[in-house]
């Protein structure tokens, strides 16, 4: 293991069907991909690409039509509903694109969701619930329903439950589409942060340019494909290329 | 500052606990947020259960015919309310599909889900079933009263009054909670993303 690259996350081969009625959409269609422990990897790539789908299936959310995910060297597929579920609430941080968090609850009762049901104490998830909403920035909105915040407030809730569990890996599917360009580089900075001092895994879906400056690697998907993959020194020629068709 | 944001130290694939008491505070919780919608699932149980114990105690005529009707409307009153309870429970977890996927995305056990929507009917089939027997004896007792005058307890049926009582009482607790019962299994069973999108 030492003399070779840690790998996190391996997808070989997978592939997403969804039938409905007559017509098959592929949504993924044979992705390989590996991610290194620590890495911070930017997933591109227009809509309908097969993005979410992914992380999905990553994040074991889904049961891919075919092909495995290994987590860490164990096969998701391998792994019975208490083991899935401690994956889920311990090693993955999800940020979702339509945010998901539950209506009915407060920020503060969102954020101490994974918590408690990662086994934290009450009393110690509310406090450290209350910290990571501090950090970022609803530490005046903590006892707020979903209904009585902005759309980028909502998504900072989503991305402090994300947080919660200290987990080794945040999957973010377009973490920064609803915030403005100040709080979005904010959050691209602690999940940077977060990366490079702790040595979390960030894999984060998005369409903005700006974030592949801080990423180690970028894959492009087309069409539920990955298209290519470049490390982030091959790119400045590129984004120099992207800006210029924008 | 930072410290509530580090990975812990271990990666080995650990398993969790069910803890009980998360689970109470949850069910709790949750029917607090939601107390519109579980006054009005009471309303629901409440109502069946005082329809059934009023059928079984108010007073009835001797004459066979009226017994064989009777009869018909004791099963038809225990379907048509056994039915209602059935499908208000029914319908008050499956709108919560996308809520016990997201809970699931983070890492709620499937026997969490179970419990915790299962606790939460219960909570509210005793609270409902026992409001509905007592509710459903004292409008028979009304009723006679305004008929019968003095007479009341020989009009009615009150042989065995405990007994019906906590039949009566059973019957609606176990309505709500087998109406809770089966979507709460398949939407904890399900992968996540299949429970956000509310499929079966
Ligand atoms: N539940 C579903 N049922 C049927 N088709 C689906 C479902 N989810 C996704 N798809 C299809 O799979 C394809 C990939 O979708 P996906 O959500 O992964 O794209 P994406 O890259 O995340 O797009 P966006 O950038 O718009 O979020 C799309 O063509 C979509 O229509
Ligand atoms: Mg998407």
């Amino acid at each position: 293991m030492d003399d070779t690259v840690e790998y996190t996350v391996m997808t070989r081969d997978v592939v997403k069907v969804y039938r409905m009625g007559d017509t098959e959409v592929r949504a993924l269609d044979g992705v390989d991909v590996t991610i290194r422990t620590g890495e911070y990897i930017s997933i591109m790539g227009p809509s309908g690409s097969g993005k979410t789908t992914l992380f999905n299936a990553i994040g074991g959310l889904m049961k891919p039509t075919s092909g495995n995910v290994f987590i860490d060297e164990i096969d998701v597929a391998q792994l019975d509903a208490n083991e899935l579920a401690w994956l889920r609430c311990r090693k993955i941080g999800y940020i979702f694109q339509s945010y998901n968090i539950v209506k009915v609850m407060t920020a503060l009762e969102n954020v101490t969701l994974p918590m408690l049901f990662g086994g934290v104490p009450p009393d110690e998830a509310q406090d450290r619930a209350v910290e990571i909403l501090t950090r970022v920035g609803l530490g005046d909105r903590i006892l707020h329903t979903p209904k009585e915040l902005s759309g980028g407030q909502q998504q900072r809730v989503a991305i402090a439950r994300a947080f919660a569990n200290q987990p080794a890996i945040i999957l973010a599917d377009e973490p920064t589409a609803n915030l403005d360009i100040h709080t979005g580089e904010e959050i691209i900075e602690l999940m940077k942060e977060m990366n490079r001092e702790r040595g979390v895994t960030v894999i984060c879906s998005t369409h903005d340019h700006k974030m592949l400056d801080i990423s180690d690697r970028i894959v492009w998907m087309r069409d539920g494909k990955v298209q290519k993959i470049a490390n982030r020194a091959d790119v400045d020629i590129e984004i120099n290329t992207m800006k210029e068709k924008h | 500052m930072n410290s509530a944001i580090q990975p812990s130290a271990d990666w080995e694939i650990g398993s969790l606990k069910l803890s009980m008491e998360v689970v109470c505070s949850m069910a709790v919780n949750s029917l607090r947020q939601r107390i519109g919608r579980a006054v009005l699932t009471l309303l629901t149980i409440t109502t069946a259960t005082a329809f059934m114990m009023y059928l079984l105690t108010m007073p009835r005529s001797t004459d066979p015919v009226d017994i064989q009707s009777w009869r018909l409307m004791m099963i038809l009153s225990l379907v048509v309310s056994g039915a209602g309870v059935l499908n208000t429970m029914l319908m008050s977890v499956t709108q919560r599909y996308r809520e016990i996927g997201t809970m699931k995305c983070l890492g709620a056990l499937d026997s969490f889900i179970l419990y915790s929507v299962l606790l939460e009917a219960a909570i509210l089939g005793l609270v409902g079933a026992f409001a509905g027997a007592v509710a459903g004896l004292i409008i028979s007792i009304l009723l006679a009263l305004a008929d019968h005058g003095g007479e009341v307890f020989q009009a009615m049926e009150i042989a065995n009054l405990p007994g019906k009582l906590v039949f009566v009482f059973l019957v609606g607790m176990a309505l709500t909670t087998l109406g809770a019962l089966f979507p709460a299994f398949i939407a904890s069973k399900m992968p996540p993303m299949d429970a956000m999108r509310g499929e079966k």
